[in-house]
């Protein structure tokens, strides 16, 4: 969404967070944010949210002071429902059970783990192209890229290629319940249970028997003498659905929704040097980052811009505000692949580079920095690059586009545009 | 090899700040401000630090880290 001109100061409306406006465009009110509420009290929700890049990354850093725990369903302010997932890394804040459960599993994402799954990666998105590459036409978010990564993880997991659609389904379903409440909710809960019936075998049989794909290497990998157990195994599977599904799903419609809406002067740039796919998903992570909002809670006090915030209150952290914070970004609000005060390479879990620029802040920072930020860059570039040469001459089949908008910002938050139309020449 | 010490050094030409070190082995690395990791004790010398020391050098994703034997010292 262009900027709209400078918006005259007004106090916040707490309500202002659940209109369609700002779900649609969340832009003007995180300005106003950084501009005259550093740390704004929302009494209404009951809560407090930090929106300045700076705020944000000491707040990921210092997670003694704003734990990640799981939230009391009886206290003030209930996040999200992230417990669809079952028993999951996301739940635990700053345990030494933290720290194992990650380190169990956080090799299998980066170097040559990774490199050894990239030969399935390159195979999942062609074939994924190959059922509408002789078409003229697609619309990417439900053809291809709420297909692509999803059948990445149950390929890398190594479940039988034939219930790939079934996974697929269950995928659906769950981000349905993590987005939308409600009846969605039950629907997502009775996806994940059987889901979980249909996993529970195949744990017993990797025990037995294991392999080398995904889901045998978590159930045998070991620390400190100690394996994850059934029910976190499973909780991994689900969350790996959403965190590591939907998220990367969303990351290539949003570069394609750039490329072709917003900055088709830039596209045949990219075309020409597919290298540069890798500074697309870079900027779009901090232009249009798909995840907006990561919860915290306080340990103590934290006395920040002249306010307090009191110990156990519930903070949102928005980065998707941060990440326009021109403080730190010239001209935040336009789409720039060579802007030269980004860091433009990998990401790093410590939010420092040697190149001394600031990087974006779409993965997070710090003890809980996402954990599928290489495989995710991998992921994207490799579709990105398959799409581009099989589509040729792409384009977008309508000249109007609502743009890249959230079914709502507080439950998930995920943001990316809900269908993507191309037009192209069949190659 | 139980009574040898280990000096740990951090190579910082090769560093990439990627902070792999200071998350997963506070006892070893502290966290500055620049991103760099800083030891917190010198030399590695009880089996918990030897074993600290290893994995530290293993996650790290630049072989920044490394330790040298000193029996001598
Ligand atoms: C472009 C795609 C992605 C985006 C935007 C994204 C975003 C994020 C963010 C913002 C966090 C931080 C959560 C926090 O601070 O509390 C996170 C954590 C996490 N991500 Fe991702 N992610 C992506 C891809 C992936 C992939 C591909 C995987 C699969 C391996 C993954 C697995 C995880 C896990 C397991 C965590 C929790 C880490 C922890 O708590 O220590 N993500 N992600
Ligand atoms: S893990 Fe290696 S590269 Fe990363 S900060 Fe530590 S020494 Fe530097």
């Amino acid at each position: 969404m262009p900027a709209t001109a400078a918006t005259v100061s007004r106090p916040i409306d707490p309500r202002e967070f659940d209109a369609v406006d700002f779900q649609r465009d969340p832009f003007p009110l995180y300005r106003r944010l950084r501009d005259d509420h550093p740390v704004f009290h929302d009494r209404f929700h009951n809560r407090w949210i930090l929106s300045r890049y700076q705020d944000i990354e000491a707040a990921f850093q210092d997670s003694q002071s704003f734990d990640r725990a799981v939230y009391d369903p009886n206290g003030p302010y209930e996040f999200g429902r992230r417990h669809i997932f079952g028993p999951n890394i996301l739940e635990y804040g700053n345990s030494p059970q933290h720290r194992w459960m990650r380190n169990v599993v956080a090799g299998q994402f980066v170097g040559e783990r990774l490199d050894a799954f990239l030969p399935i990666i390159d195979r999942i998105a062609r074939e994924v192209i190959a059922t509408f590459e002789r078409d003229c036409e697609v619309e990417l978010v439900s053809q291809f890229s709420s297909q692509f990564p999803i059948r990445v993880i149950s390929n890398m997991l190594g479940l039988p290629r034939e219930d790939e659609a079934m996974f697929v389904g269950w995928y659906q379903a769950l981000i349905a319940g993590l987005g939308f409440g409600g009846e969605h909710l039950a629907r997502g809960l009775v996806a994940r249970n059987e889901m979980w019936d249909y996993i529970d075998p195949l744990i017993e049989q990797r025990r037995r028997s294991p392999g080398d794909d995904l889901l045998s290497r978590i159930t045998i990998a070991e620390l400190d003498g100690k394996r994850l157990e059934t029910k976190e195994i499973k909780g991994f599977v689900a969350l790996l659905l959403a965190a590591g599904g939907d998220t990367t799903d969303k990351a290539i419609a949003n570069m394609w929704y750039h490329m072709i809406y917003t900055r088709p002067d830039v596209f045949p740039q990219v075309l020409a040097d597919p290298e540069l796919w890798g500074n697309v998903f870079t900027e779009m992570m901090r232009y249009d980052a798909v995840v907006h909002a990561q919860f915290r809670q306080t340990t103590r006090e934290i006395p920040l811009h002249g306010e307090v915030i009191p110990r156990g209150a519930g903070v949102i952290l928005y980065l998707g505000a941060g990440n326009r914070d021109e403080r730190v970004f010239r001209d935040p609000d336009v789409f720039d692949i060579h802007r030269d005060d980004l860091h433009m390479g990998r990401e790093n879990r410590s939010g420092k580079y040697k190149d001394g620029k600031p990087g974006h802040l779409g993965f997070g920072m710090g003890p809980h920095f996402c954990m599928g930020y290489a495989m995710a860059r991998q992921e994207a570039s490799i579709a990105c690059g398959h799409l581009a040469h099989a589509m040729k001459n792409a384009r977008p089949k309508f000249a109007a586009h609502e743009g890249i908008t959230s079914p709502s910002i507080d439950s998930g938050g995920f943001r990316s545009p809900r269908e993507l139309w191309i037009e192209f020449d069949v190659r | 090899m139980a009574d040898s010490v280990r000096w740990l050094r951090i190579d910082f030409d090769k560093c990439i700040k990627a902070g792999e070190c200071y998350y997963n082995h506070p006892e070893l690395f502290r966290r500055t401000d620049s991103g760099y990791p800083a030891l917190r004790i010198r030399r590695a010398a009880t089996p918990a630090q030897f074993r600290e020391a290893q994995e530290a050098m293993e996650v790290c994703p630049s072989r920044a880290i490394s330790y040298e034997d000193d029996s001598t010292d």
